[in-house]
């Protein structure tokens, strides 16, 4: 559904909205796999947002600070973006970036966050590392 | 002669109480739902389509294609709106409504709820008025739906503010950590505190075993069964008793009559068939929104503006609840995982504020999912990603406390449902439009009512609360009522004090659609006791 350079900075922008730490990130927990499902589903209708942004926030990338989104690095990817999350953004984009930003956030926590059921949340990681149980 | 003596139209929390008691006395009654029946199996614990946190949809019906509603923003834009989205103002349906995937807080209105206009005088603009009935009137019948459908309560705290006189069936259910630092909050500001009464077995109760503390109550189905409405109960045993025909995933067109009298009603069933089925007496008890939406389909040249609307009353007065609230960040942990959650509310703000119309009642929360915690609970200044954001979930989801509580709202008559004259439902149907707002009143209870939990959580310990303020708005949704008011004078109301619609013998409404205010507790038990109260006046009069 997305091309593969898309995928790559799909999973650099995951990988920064719900970072790694001791915890497993937002991009090893699943939340592709929750994307993937979505958008085959509810968010079929964003999937053209999705790549044009993807698009939009590499082009942002190569042009302030010379390189790909996910070959910067992590310091400069989180400068970079919140600038974008602002819509202070330097070169032209086809979709709003800030809206572009906010529903990537809202999807990603969807996916880290929501039951495993939807695809992500894998094996309930979030679910131990913050303390929701399910016994029953 | 009728195919039936009763149709019920709406199987949920008024319609299921009505159709069972009425099919237990002998009578023969269609009850028509256009929901399905909702078993735990059927609706599953998706954190991101439920009644809790509907993002992309929800476990029950409506479907969100070919039911949309049409709702009129402040700006007086009219916009097409789905299911699933708030403005909607939905409540779920199928065999047993909303009640299946309730949190099932059991209050009793108190008696001062029955009498808001004679209490604080009615602010300009507002449609606030005494109900035609009082407390003793309803006591009743209240005592009959917490044991014939079953609560769980403390009968000595209860009785501290409500005459009451028989107990509840069941002792309240366990206290979980937040709710042990919530009452000793309340110590600190010697405000007194109640067990909240829940419809859920604490002990094995009518043939069904007590809640497990399971984390999914509110938004959910129960997975053993011990959560209590209409469908697991007085319809379980109507339907043991065979005198009662179910039929689900059928849209009621309209109210038939001849002459301007009503004798049944014409439904479209899931094969969209169209059948006509005949009755001494109909009972309409679709939610407040679906029933004056029926009333106002139903129009024969006799009633050229809908049954029941001679004065242009019905669907006016709509409102539900706003739920001021705030999460307060506390020092120790707060989440047990016990759930349902709700264990202890106060109740001395319900009224007697100074300057204030009313009030409303405040209670711990129950078991938040994660994505809701997300989405609702973080504080406003909290990046709502990157690593901080994660730290916070991880640090702080069960350090937690949260508290609200329903307001009582102040009506007004433009809060209102009317017919969209061009959007139609899958059926053809006109379908309800929304407008209006609650009394600006009311915002200034829930700007109080805010005041006081952030003062509760304070006392109990917290090192940072937060929450947003109320704004004004139309409210509706799952505690949705007054459309279809109840009232001595035909010119200012819809039903008379049995629910039996004005001009009508044999029309009666049995929701939250005859409340002419709605407390500022959860609606269900009154829903329930008026329901068995109209159906007993049902039984008796034909």
């Amino acid at each position: 559904m997305l091309t593969q350079s898309q995928q790559a900075t799909l999973r650099a922008l995951v990988e920064r909205l719900i970072p790694a730490d001791d915890d497993p990130g937002g991009w090893d927990a699943g939340v592709g796999d929750y994307l993937d499902r979505q958008f085959a589903g509810d968010l079929s209708h964003a999937l053209d947002t999705y790549r044009a942004g993807l698009d939009d926030l590499d082009a942002e990338s190569a042009a302030t600070v010379g390189a790909r989104f996910c070959e910067i690095d992590l310091a400069a990817q989180d400068e970079l973006l919140r600038r974008v999350e602002v819509g202070d953004v330097a070169t032209d984009w086809s979709v709003d970036p800030a809206a572009f930003f906010r529903d990537a956030a809202e999807h990603a926590a969807e996916g880290y966050y929501g039951d495993p059921g939807n695809g992500g949340n894998r094996d309930g990681v979030s679910w131990r590392m913050i303390g929701f149980e399910v016994t029953g | 002669m009728s195919n039936y003596d009763v149709i019920v139209v709406g199987a949920g929390a008024g319609g299921g109480v009505a159709a069972g008691v009425l099919a237990e006395v002998g009578r023969r009654v269609l009850l028509i739902e256009r929901g399905r029946e909702l078993t735990f199996e059927d609706e599953p614990r998706d954190h991101l389509r439920n009644h809790r946190y509907s993002r992309y949809g929800h476990n029950t019906g409506p479907a969100l294609v070919g039911n949309p509603r049409v709702v009129v923003g402040p700006d007086g834009q009219a916009r097409t709106v789905l299911p699933h989205e708030d403005e909607y103002q939905n409540n779920a349906t199928g065999i047993g409504g909303g009640a299946r995937v309730y949190g099932a807080q059991a209050w009793r209105y108190l008696p001062l709820d029955f009498e808001m206009a004679s209490t604080y005088g009615v602010p300009e603009g507002s449609s606030l008025a005494d109900w035609p009935i009082g407390y003793a009137d309803v006591a009743p019948y209240y005592e009959r739906a917490e044991w014939e459908i079953g609560v769980s309560g403390d009968s000595a705290g209860s009785a501290e503010r409500w005459p009451r006189s028989k107990d509840f069936p069941m002792p309240p259910v366990p206290l979980n950590r937040q709710g042990a630092v919530m009452r000793r909050g309340a110590e600190v500001l010697g405000w007194p505190t109640v067990a909240v009464p829940l419809l859920i077995n604490s002990t094995p109760y009518g043939g069904r075993p007590a809640c497990i503390h399971c984390q999914h109550c509110i938004g959910f189905a129960c997975p053993v069964d011990a959560k209590n409405d209409s469908a697991n109960t007085l319809l379980a045993r109507a339907r043991a008793s065979g005198r009662i025909e179910i039929v689900t995933e059928a849209m009621v067109e309209r109210v038939d009559t001849v002459g301007g009298r009503v004798v049944g009603v014409t439904y479209i069933d899931a094969e969209d068939r169209r059948t006509s089925a005949s009755a001494e007496v109909v009972v309409l008890a679709a939610g407040a929104i679906e029933t004056a939406r029926l009333l106002l389909n139903s129009r024969p040249a006799e009633h050229p503006h809908g049954l029941g609307n001679t004065h242009d009353q019905v669907g006016r007065n709509l409102q539900g609840h706003y739920y001021p609230g705030a999460v307060g960040l506390m020092s120790e942990q707060m989440h047990d995982g016990i759930g349902p959650g709700v264990t202890t509310g106060v109740t001395k703000f319900n009224h007697g504020n100074p300057d204030i119309i009313g009030g409303g009642m405040i209670a711990d929360e129950f078991v938040v999912l994660p994505i809701i915690f997300w989405a609702r609970n973080l504080p406003p200044d909290l990046p709502r990603w990157g690593i901080e954001a994660k730290r916070f979930m991880r640090e702080n989801y069960t350090r937690v406390a949260r508290v609200m509580g329903p307001v009582q709202e102040i009506p007004s008559p433009d809060a209102r449902v009317t017919l969209d004259p061009k959007v139609k439902d899958r059926w053809g149907i006109p379908v309800a439009r929304l407008s209006g707002s609650t009394h600006p009143e009311t915002v200034r209870t829930a700007d109080f009512m805010q005041a006081r939990v952030r003062e509760w959580l304070d006392a109990s310990g917290a090192q940072r609360i937060w929450g947003s303020p109320p704004r004004l708005k139309l409210s509706g949704g799952q505690h949705q009522a007054g459309t279809c008011r109840m009232g001595d004078d035909p010119a200012s109301s819809v039903t008379d004090p049995h629910g039996r619609v004005h001009g009508h013998d044999n029309l009666y409404v049995a929701d939250g659609s005859v409340h002419v205010t709605n407390g500022g507790f959860n609606p269900v038990l009154t829903i329930m006791a008026l329901a068995f109260r109209t159906a007993e006046r049902i039984a008796d009069e034909w």
